[in-house]
């Protein structure tokens, strides 16, 4: 337990000592604290290790992918490759490897070895043998018992534990990764958030259609008004349903960012308040913080389970309320006193 | 990992589920009522003042969408209402 204090202690110093001497980065210019901490939480094509008492070392950059009107164009600051919104918007595609692309791979590639090497796919054997065997029996058990199952109900439930699981372990291994000194958190990406949201979103409408069918699940996006109206009520039921992929997007995206930028602002303030002796007090407080953030990275990808679950789970109630009792109107045709009896 | 119990009719009222599924279910109508309420003229203005820029007559077509999507906002809100009332 001591050696453990020690090694994260001394990784802490070791991240404020990079960061001490990192500050010759730009010649003349040294980057405060906020520039700092911004450059690491951004996404680079850059991979570098920032290694104390030296020069960040670079891992190499991919060459950026760009697919479509890429071309060079002259701006203020001279010639300038369109990227980003702006680039799409010029028909130009970034498709570059970054830094959260290879933490993306790096977390798949954990993720399918240590539940490849743990699952028991002995059939004879039905009690998993070792930690990591009972680790993710464990996981997987509570995903499918506590998230599928009382979310989306007995019947539907264990159709979607697989998703709900890829979902689980993929965002726990991308949190843990980047919690480990010199990697980057994936999840602190909105484009990765918003990736993952969007799988959500797409199982979501499916399970929705799979319980009401098309024609159930077009109907309910008409609101079921008169046809004259759908021109309105049409593009109001679409945009209800980006509201729950949304939330998802944000709700990670900024409490994985926080998190980090929290810790790193508490190892910050030694330069801030320009003295050594603030680490007394900021260096257990980041490491106070960072513990909390290894539980976070727990809760967040449980949270986003969860969610996607209750959202899969809607879905499918609605759409077994339209097998019910149809979208119909008329007084006759509801029995659903009986039904939700 | 097989979940082979019998299709209960107890529980279609969602009796197995989470208590937060089940409340999010009975709330989840409420939600879309309100929505359908400011939805309807969030999009009858935008589209409005879209369709205003694209064919250069401001500001009449935002005018008109926007009180087209109130009314029908106001519609489906009430209809949702309506409809919830009865099922009690």
């Amino acid at each position: 337990m001591r050696k453990a204090m020690v090694l994260f202690a001394s990784l802490f110093v070791a991240t404020a000592w990079a960061s001490d001497s990192s500050g010759g980065h730009g010649e003349g210019h040294e980057p405060s604290v906020p520039e700092y901490i911004l450059h690491h939480v951004s996404d680079t094509n850059d991979f570098e290790l920032e290694v104390p008492l030296s020069q960040p070392i670079h891992l190499g950059a991919i060459p950026p992918l760009r697919i479509g009107n890429c071309a060079p164009r002259q701006t203020e600051h001279g010639l300038e490759t369109p990227s980003g919104w702006g680039g799409l918007a010029e028909g130009c595609l970034d498709l570059s490897v970054t830094k959260h692309t290879v933490m993306m791979w790096l977390a798949a590639l954990l993720l399918l070895g240590t539940v490849l090497v743990w699952s028991n796919r002995d059939k004879t054997k039905l009690v998993p043998r070792g930690t990591g065997a009972n680790l993710i029996e464990m996981l997987v058990l509570f995903v499918r018992d506590e998230l599928a199952i009382k979310n989306i109900g007995k019947e539907d439930g264990p159709r979607y534990v697989p998703y709900l699981l890829t979902a689980f372990f993929f965002i726990l291994f991308m949190n843990l990764l980047g919690l480990v000194p010199w990697m980057a958190t994936a999840t602190g990406n909105l484009a990765v958030t918003a990736g993952l949201a969007v799988c959500t979103f797409i199982v979501t409408q499916a399970a929705g259609i799979r319980a009401a069918g098309l024609g159930g699940y077009l109907k309910h996006l008409t609101g079921g008004v008169h046809p004259l109206l759908w021109i309105i009520m049409i593009p109001v039921e679409v945009l209800g349903l980006f509201t729950k992929p949304f939330a998802l997007t944000m709700r990670l995206f900024a409490n994985m960012l926080a998190g980090h930028i929290v810790l790193f602002f508490l190892i910050g303030l030694i330069f801030i308040l320009g003295h050594p002796a603030v680490a007394v007090v900021s260096v257990p407080f980041a490491f106070a913080i960072y513990l909390l953030e290894l539980f976070v990275a727990f809760v967040q990808a449980y949270v986003f389970t969860l969610l996607s679950a209750l959202f899969i789970g809607m879905a499918v109630a609605t759409g077994h309320h339209h097998d019910e009792h149809g979208h119909a109107e008329g007084g006759a045709s509801h029995d659903h006193g009986k039904a939700h009896a | 990992m097989d979940v082979k119990e019998p299709r209960e009719k107890a529980g279609s009222d969602g009796s197995e589920l989470g208590q937060t599924a089940r409340h999010m279910r009975a709330a989840e109508p409420y939600v879309s009522a309100v929505w359908k309420l400011v939805g309807g003229a969030v999009v009858g203005v935008l589209g409005g003042y879209w369709l205003d820029k694209k064919l250069g007559t401001q500001p009449w077509l935002m005018l008109v969408l926007s009180l087209v999507g109130i009314c029908v906002g106001f519609y489906g809100f009430l209809r949702e209402m309506a409809r919830l009332g009865k099922r009690k």
